[in-house]
């Protein structure tokens, strides 16, 4: 059985090309544009792993999304699911933003800057869920 | 005021009994609350603790001079407002003590009523220091927050091509990339072009923010403006099957401006125009000079804008999302900078927009009026003028 990725991401050309490079490497990739999008597949499809993006449209929504999923009750079911967050934002001015204090204090499995780094992305998603599964873990 | 607020706190400093007692019946009464302290010292540790919006200071106490509790207190929080009470009323001391940065004095003997006009006063400064640095804050939470922003939106395209070519190189590897690299490599020209295109836009922004326009006032005919616009567009409207038409006046529609900044408005509105209609819509501009105004619209059949995005749509980096949008380019900027442009000439812009049938942009801008001395070509115009008074 492949392992399932959700990719969360509302830029289509990054999706696209993601998707491509991941099932070329035999996972399945399931795709949302947004916060939203994603946690109703989340909750209905039930992923391997999770690859979010921080910044969607003119907000942080990741953040949201990565607090539903590790803290809130209602998906205590899918607390066990990595999460990796990914931005294109890597340093800034305002030092609140989004590296130190909020990514560390939400607590994701993992942080990929943008562009990703092909190596790394398949180390570590290899690492976490393999491509493909013997037996659903739980 | 609300429950939720406390009162203003106030701390009165002074050696003299009776001073300190009717002081703080006179500040109970007006519904503050008030601490009293009989020395320096022991009123600079109740500044500390209480963190008061006020500090009344008798000037000649033993122990710590009230000139040395003024730089005290202003080092534990420079924005509380300090009076100073003085038995001697000179100018010399009370200069001395605004000189320490006292806000005002108050010359034993003084009336009830005297110490609460200077605290109503002081209270109102304190006010208007605490909301101006409120507003200082926000100002550079934005700003910073601004710069984070724009970094990630030049970013994000920029991204999306790595990551296709980056892909492509991989894929390329495995010789899995055939089918997919036309698509892809064009793609990459789209979103190259974009990351252009915020670019250029920003450096309009800048420009505009920067207040070059205000320097540049010539004479510019928005006829001649909106008909070379409407020529460069003839193309493009072509091959999205949108029709452009235009009904403006014979005579000149002169305005004070700035050329280029009123290319780039025009353009923008024709542009979207084009890009948010549909197949076998229209672009329709008029124009019309009415009571010293020049007013323009843009009318479009597109997609029209919902209404609770059109708050919002002059807002830099706003972008409505929704299905007839999400395959159109575009930066968010572009009618930022139109309602910039616009504000920045004195003039105004507004839209009328119905969800599925189109918009309509209208634009005011003062008419160019002629100084006195010219000639006659001008006459109807300033009778319209003077008609519209």
């Amino acid at each position: 059985m492949r392992a399932k990725v959700l990719l969360i991401d509302d830029d289509a050309d990054f999706r696209v090309a993601v998707k491509s490079l991941l099932e070329s490497h035999g996972y399945a990739v399931l795709e949302a544009a947004s916060g939203h999008e994603g946690l109703q597949m989340v909750r209905e499809q039930k992923p391997d792993a999770i690859l979010l993006d921080i910044m969607m449209e003119t907000t942080t929504e990741g953040y949201g999304v990565t607090h539903s999923l590790k803290y809130r009750d209602e998906y205590a079911e899918f607390r066990h699911i990595p999460v990796f967050m990914i931005s294109s934002i890597t340093e800034s001015p305002d030092e609140r933003f989004p590296m130190s204090a909020e990514v560390e204090m939400i607590r994701p499995d993992g942080y990929l800057s943008k562009p990703l780094d092909i190596p790394e992305l398949l180390r570590v998603l290899e690492k976490t869920v393999g491509a493909t599964k013997g037996a659903v873990v739980r | 005021m609300s429950e939720s607020v406390p009162a203003p706190m106030l701390v009165v400093i002074d050696d003299d009994y009776a001073m300190r007692l009717s002081c703080a019946k006179i500040l109970a009464k007006m519904g503050l609350r008030a601490e009293v302290f009989e020395d320096g010292a022991r009123g600079l540790n109740g500044v500390g603790t209480c963190k008061p919006d006020m500090v009344i200071v008798d000037l000649k106490m033993p122990g710590l001079s009230g000139m040395e509790v003024i730089s005290r207190v202003h080092e534990i929080d420079p924005q509380i407002v300090i009076v100073v009470i003085t038995g001697y009323a000179t100018i010399d001391t009370a200069v001395q003590a605004m000189k320490c940065g006292a806000y005002d004095f108050l010359p034993k003997p003084f009336s009830p009523d005297e110490l609460r006009l200077i605290v109503n006063r002081g209270l109102e400064r304190r006010r208007l220091a605490l909301e101006s640095q409120r507003h200082e804050i926000e100002q550079t939470m934005l700003k910073r927050r601004f710069v984070t922003f724009v970094s990630h939106q030049l970013r994000t395209p920029l991204a999306a091509v790595h990551q296709y070519l980056d892909v492509l190189k991989h894929l390329d590897q495995a010789g899995d990339a055939a089918v997919r690299r036309q698509e892809w490599l064009s793609r990459c020209l789209i979103r190259i072009e974009e990351l252009q295109q915020l670019i250029a836009d920003w450096l309009t922004l800048a420009r505009v923010e920067g207040g070059s326009l205000s320097h540049e006032r010539i004479n510019v005919d928005l006829n001649q403006i909106i008909a070379g616009i409407l020529k460069s567009y003839e193309q493009t409207a072509a091959a999205e099957n949108v029709f452009l038409e235009a009904y403006l006046p014979d005579e000149a529609l002169f305005v004070p401006g700035d050329r280029n900044c009123l290319n780039v408005l025009f353009d923008n509105l024709i542009a979207n125009g084009i890009k948010y209609n549909k197949p076998g819509g229209k672009v329709t501009i008029s124009g019309a000079k009415s009571r010293g105004e020049v007013v323009v619209a843009v009318a479009d059949t597109g997609i029209g804008i919902p209404e609770k995005y059109r708050p919002f749509l002059f807002e830099e980096f706003f972008r409505a999302k929704d299905e007839g949008t999400k395959r159109t380019a575009g930066t968010g900027l572009g009618l930022h900078i139109c309602k910039r442009i616009v504000s920045e000439m004195g003039g105004t812009i507004d839209v009328e927009s119905q969800a599925g049938a189109g918009s309509t942009f209208r634009v005011r801008l003062p008419a160019w009026r002629e100084p006195d001395t010219v000639g006659s070509q001008c006459d109807a115009e300033r009778q319209a003028n003077i008609d519209s008074r």
